[in-house]
């Protein structure tokens, strides 16, 4: 009897996949910016009005150190409020799908929290906590805790049916089989919330900035718009895109280390 | 003493509007060993069968008792196929195959290589360090049998394990299959809807009515094992084939 015996082949170089993946978006931010560029130049738009991105540059260059100071008060309340969420976030969320006491007494009143306008509560926050820090850290944390949330519930009650019966004859205990079987299989939907929560976060932390806080990229923009210094707002609105798209490509990365097994990580865009 | 008594076993799902009697009462036994095939038409209860067996699914009536113990819980010496490969995408093929050591409190000593040598039986050993996307589905179904076997269970249940494959990479899995069986001498219960693979692989076979399933026959395969793909073509097979066909004719699962 003859058993048919396979061989893997070698894989492929990623390298003019990668090239492409980055020249493409450079290459339209570069038209984009010039488009910009010319449009204000030809119609002559005065800078409190429409700064053109030269000006904007020029700005963020002489302005540094007092930008870079702001974005890091910014990016500070971004992390930590993040990272508590994260925290919090992951651990109701196993919570809730695990117990249905838990899910019947803590996903309503969830619901409830998350349906009230978040901005609402800025000014309660300034009576609560004051101006600094922490008021930004709470927004964050309010901004990103329930797509994390609801992603980890999803996540976790979707584990495929037949899995975790094939764990069952196996006799895999509860715990194994959620560390070694719900939870990677949870993996995908959690790593959506927190793609979703992370590019939040910096915008949940300059919303605060904007009512509860006498620093950080919100404030100064703020304080930038009232004074008219339109280009120094422009610089600070650069600086929080700059870092949200920092963000984002942060977590995009986590996700491709994290689930690098998973259909949406191996579809190659043509 | 059988290795496997299934005595007077039926199974009725509760509805919302009315109960839906799935099986029975069914009563068999396997012999230590024996391979027995289950054939009969889509939802006679011929899975819910292998499941209530193996202590997943729980009887409404009757009993099922393997090596003289009555099945209340889930068997610790059955590794099972189904008819999904079920590998878990985040782990490479010799991790996947390794997943059951992990639930046993004292799986013993050089595991990684006895993993190795089932892939190798099967076929599949230049693969072990792949993912399971990169694997087609008969090549994801060899490495599903491995993972069944890699605890040494003394019997070994198929729920339908070949059916989403081609016609080709099915006859190649009969013969991989006989080769692990051999190797590993093991009680195995196969579950199929097709005569021609039900005759082939197995020592016995057990034709199921439609639902609720009852045994309409119970089928000896005198042939020796292993069996070459050539066995199909003999009369004495033809045969046997027929005998099942006419029952499915008779009680009109199959229509002319």
């Amino acid at each position: 009897m003859t058993v048919v015996t396979m061989t893997a082949p070698k894989r492929r170089s990623r390298l003019p996949e990668i090239v492409g993946a980055i020249a493409t978006p450079v290459l339209s931010a570069v038209l984009g910016l010039g488009a910009w560029e010319l449009a204000v130049r030809g119609l002559a738009l005065p800078p409190y009005l429409l700064p053109a991105p030269s000006l904007i540059f020029q700005v963020i260059v002489d302005k540094w150190a007092l930008l870079w100071g702001q974005l890091g008060f910014t990016a500070l309340a971004a992390a930590v409020g993040f990272g508590i969420a994260m925290v919090l976030g992951l651990v109701a969320g196993a919570g809730i799908a695990a117990s249905r006491v838990v899910d019947r007494m803590l996903y309503p009143w969830l619901v409830v929290f998350h349906a009230i306008p978040k901005v609402v509560v800025a000014p309660l926050l300034l009576v609560w906590v004051g101006f600094g820090l922490k008021s930004g850290i709470i927004f964050v944390v309010i901004f990103t805790f329930f797509p994390i949330l609801v992603n980890t519930v999803t996540g976790l009650k979707s584990a495929d049916p037949d899995l975790l019966q094939l764990t069952r004859s196996m006799r895999a205990g509860t715990w194994k089989t959620l560390w070694k079987i719900r939870m990677p299989s949870a993996l995908p939907s959690i790593m959506s919330g927190v793609k979703i929560s992370a590019t939040m976060a910096p915008l949940g932390a300059v919303i605060g900035e904007f009512v509860a806080s006498n620093k950080g990229l919100g404030h100064l923009l703020i304080q930038a718009v009232g004074s008219l210094e339109v280009p120094l707002a422009f610089a600070a609105v650069v600086m929080i895109s700059v870092f949200g798209i920092l963000v984002w490509y942060a977590a995009d990365l986590i996700e491709r280390r994290v689930i690098p097994w998973h259909a949406s990580q191996r579809i190659k865009t043509p | 003493m059988s290795a496997v008594v299934v005595d007077q076993v039926t199974k009725v799902y509760v509805g919302r509007d009315e109960d839906v009697h799935a099986l029975g009462p069914v009563s068999l036994t396997m012999q230590r060993g024996e391979t027995v095939a289950i054939v009969g038409p889509s939802g006679c209860g011929k899975s819910t069968l292998l499941r209530i067996i193996a202590g997943l699914d729980d009887a409404t009536a009757g009993t099922i008792t393997v090596d003289g113990r009555r099945v209340v819980e889930p068997l610790d010496n059955v590794g099972i196929v189904f008819q999904r490969d079920l590998l878990l995408d985040w782990r490479n093929i010799l991790d996947n195959v390794l997943l059951p050591t992990e639930f046993m409190a004292n799986p013993g000593p050089n595991l990684e290589q006895r993993a190795r040598d089932l892939l190798d039986q099967l076929g599949v050993g230049g693969f072990a360090k792949r993912f399971p996307w990169e694997l087609s589905g008969g090549m994801r179904q060899r490495v599903a049998i491995a993972r069944a076997m890699m605890c040494r269970p003394s019997m070994l249940f198929l729920d339908e394990p070949f059916s989403a494959l081609d016609a080709l990479t099915r006859d190649q899995m009969g013969v991989i299959l006989q080769k692990v069986q051999a190797a590993q001498s093991v009680t195995t219960l196969l579950i199929t809807h097709s005569i021609p693979e039900a005759v082939f692989l197995s020592d016995r076979v057990i034709v199921m009515s439609g639902r609720p399933g009852i045994v309409l026959d119970e089928i000896v395969v005198d042939a020796p094992r292993p069996r070459r793909l050539a066995f199909r073509e003999e009369p004495a097979f033809a045969a046997l084939t027929r005998r099942i066909r006419l029952h499915f004719e008779r009680t009109g699962v199959l229509v002319e």
